[in-house]
């Protein structure tokens, strides 16, 4: 495949890498810090035949998602932290529906409206269902302005594969920092046989995509069939980066802004001659629980940096149990640790010698 | 290598985009690597205003400027801010009208009084894209292929001629500056 170098921001990456996935309907409500989205979407997607409504709130743009997506086509919608609060309703009827679509939340501090400083603070909202009900959305990290993009093209494929709602959880600082990009100039996004979407039923029996089952037993059977689903997610769609961890004494998990802050400390304690590593999830639903406990398993301490007060730490402490003990760093209202200040923290573990 | 560099002024003087710039240089024309963030106060002009951009051989994992290598400044308040932050034997670029230095031993300083020259030219605004001739010539931060390369497809339609030239104009003065100072042994 060729490919063209450009330099683009997150925001721009990801409605580049939405439109090459074959994106046609965008709906969105404006605020920062992901306003270059819709602005990209409105200049780009005419062009493509597209259809980009700025809706009236958050609400409707969501509904707006579901309806399109019900109707086969390939849509998205994008928000920051307290617009993604209000879509949590649509996204809930989403799975329960199984319409696919792709939400892109670039998370700023809250509680609340919070500010608009790069956060990582609503992880357990886009990791643990986020709305009601017995659902998940499946949950990708991007690190990069090219990951923003790959990972772009990468979540409607799984949306629609696995009739999903796919998160995009970025932040402040991936979404307005510019950074070369390598866009593909010939991609062909995939197909997916959609025999379940309201196309009209001229010709065939009439089809219905609904989210309310009435009778308890036949919930039970739709939310058993939604579970059998998540699981083989599960099984599949695990992705991580391992960084230098192959003789790690101390490993950090991190991901997002905080991995690539996290890689630019690894090479500062790498030149000192301390053993340090990094494991990045890219997945954060399903999370790679299984490559976290055998790093547990070969190194003396993890030491989990998030932009949050501790919310992905919880996941890498289960799946660790006791292997390692298990540390947390984070900041948190939009404030970003220098690599510096997390090697400081590092410097402070302590480790126990065996024997 | 990895370079640190800051450009700020006031808003409406076009720091964002001499930013833009410069990272399309790199990355595009020059094949490097770059991370481009900024920032700026509560009104879009006249308000403080700055680039942050660092161009590396490698990948870039931390993309904030802690400690620049070169700092641009066209105003006198982003100057009294970003001054403390330059690297010690670093670079220090002024519009020489609108920032009076101090002294400052351990910093390499070269001016240009890039806005009149712009306005010689029949357009203030171009006074960013003198600063970028200027910069180039002195720093060698992007090639001149690569900085004009960038321009052009950054300017709107129509004004690319004006921009070369202002680019050329900063950069024949700052070779001047660069032999003068050779020329002094600095």
């Amino acid at each position: 495949m060729k490919y063209v170098t450009k330099l683009l921001k997150g925001n721009e990456a990801i409605g580049e890498g939405a439109i090459l996935a074959g994106c046609r309907y965008y709906f969105g409500y404006p605020i920062t810090p992901q306003n270059e989205i819709p602005e990209y979407m409105s200049r780009n997607l005419p062009a493509v035949g597209g259809t980009f409504v700025q809706s009236e709130s958050e609400l409707a743009a969501i509904n707006l998602v579901m309806g399109a997506a019900a109707a086969g086509g390939r849509a998205m919608t994008s928000s920051s932290s307290p617009g993604v609060s209000l879509m949590q309703e649509g996204i809930s009827y989403m799975a329960g529906m199984e319409v696919p679509a792709v939400v892109v939340n670039v998370v700023r501090g809250g509680p609340g409206l919070g500010g608009i400083g790069p956060a990582q603070s609503d992880y357990f909202q886009a990791t643990k269902g986020g709305g009601h009900g017995d659902y998940f959305t499946l949950c990708l990290a991007p690190s990069t302005a090219q990951e923003m993009l790959d990972l772009t093209i990468l979540a409607f494929d799984i949306a629609d594969r696995y009739r999903c709602v796919t998160i995009i959880l970025a932040d402040g600082l991936l979404g307005q920092m510019a950074e070369s990009v390598e866009v593909p100039l010939d991609y062909k996004p995939r197909e997916y046989k959609k025999d379940w979407i309201m196309d009209g039923c001229k010709g065939r029996p009439p089809r219905i995509v609904r989210s309310l089952f009435l009778d308890p037993a036949e919930l039970e059977k739709h939310n058993f069939h939604l579970s059998e689903k998540y699981r083989e997610i599960c099984k599949k769609e695990v992705r991580f980066e391992r960084f230098k961890t192959r003789d790690a004494d101390i490993v950090l998990v991190a991901y997002g802004t905080s991995a690539r802050i996290c890689k630019a400390v690894v090479e500062m304690a790498r030149a000192d001659g301390l053993k340090l590593g990094l494991l990045r999830p890219v997945t954060l639903y399903p999370f790679p629980e299984k490559e976290i406990r055998k790093t547990a398993e070969r190194a003396k301490a993890l030491l989990v940096v998030e932009l949050s007060m501790g919310q992905m730490v919880q996941d890498v402490k289960r799946a660790v149990g006791d292997a390692c003990p298990v540390l947390f760093k984070g900041r948190t209202g939009g404030m970003v640790f220098t690599p510096e200040e997390v090697y400081q923290s590092v410097k402070k573990i302590k480790i126990k010698d065996e024997g | 290598m990895i370079q640190e560099i800051k450009i700020a002024g006031f808003g409406g003087q076009g720091v964002i985009l001499a930013g833009e710039i410069l990272g399309k240089a790199a990355t595009i024309y020059d094949g490097k690597f770059a991370t481009l963030t900024h920032s700026y106060g509560p009104e879009a002009r006249g308000g403080a205003c700055g680039a942050q951009i660092i161009i590396s051989d490698e990948k870039i994992a931390y993309p904030y400027v802690i400690r620049p290598d070169i700092l641009v400044v066209m105003s006198q308040e982003a100057y009294e801010k970003y001054v403390p932050e330059l690297k010690k034997g670093g670079l220090l670029i002024l519009e020489q009208e609108l920032v009076s230095p101090g002294n400052n031993p351990d910093i390499k300083t070269f001016s240009i009084p890039a806005t009149r020259m712009a306005e010689e030219l029949g357009s203030r605004i171009v006074l960013n894209i003198v600063m970028l001739g200027f910069l180039t010539a002195i720093s060698r931060i992007a090639s001149y292929d690569g900085m004009a390369g960038a321009i052009r497809e950054t300017v709107p339609k129509g004004m690319e001629y004006i921009n070369i030239n202002a680019f050329d104009k900063g950069y024949q003065f700052g070779l001047g500056q660069v032999k003068q100072a050779f020329a002094n042994g600095k």
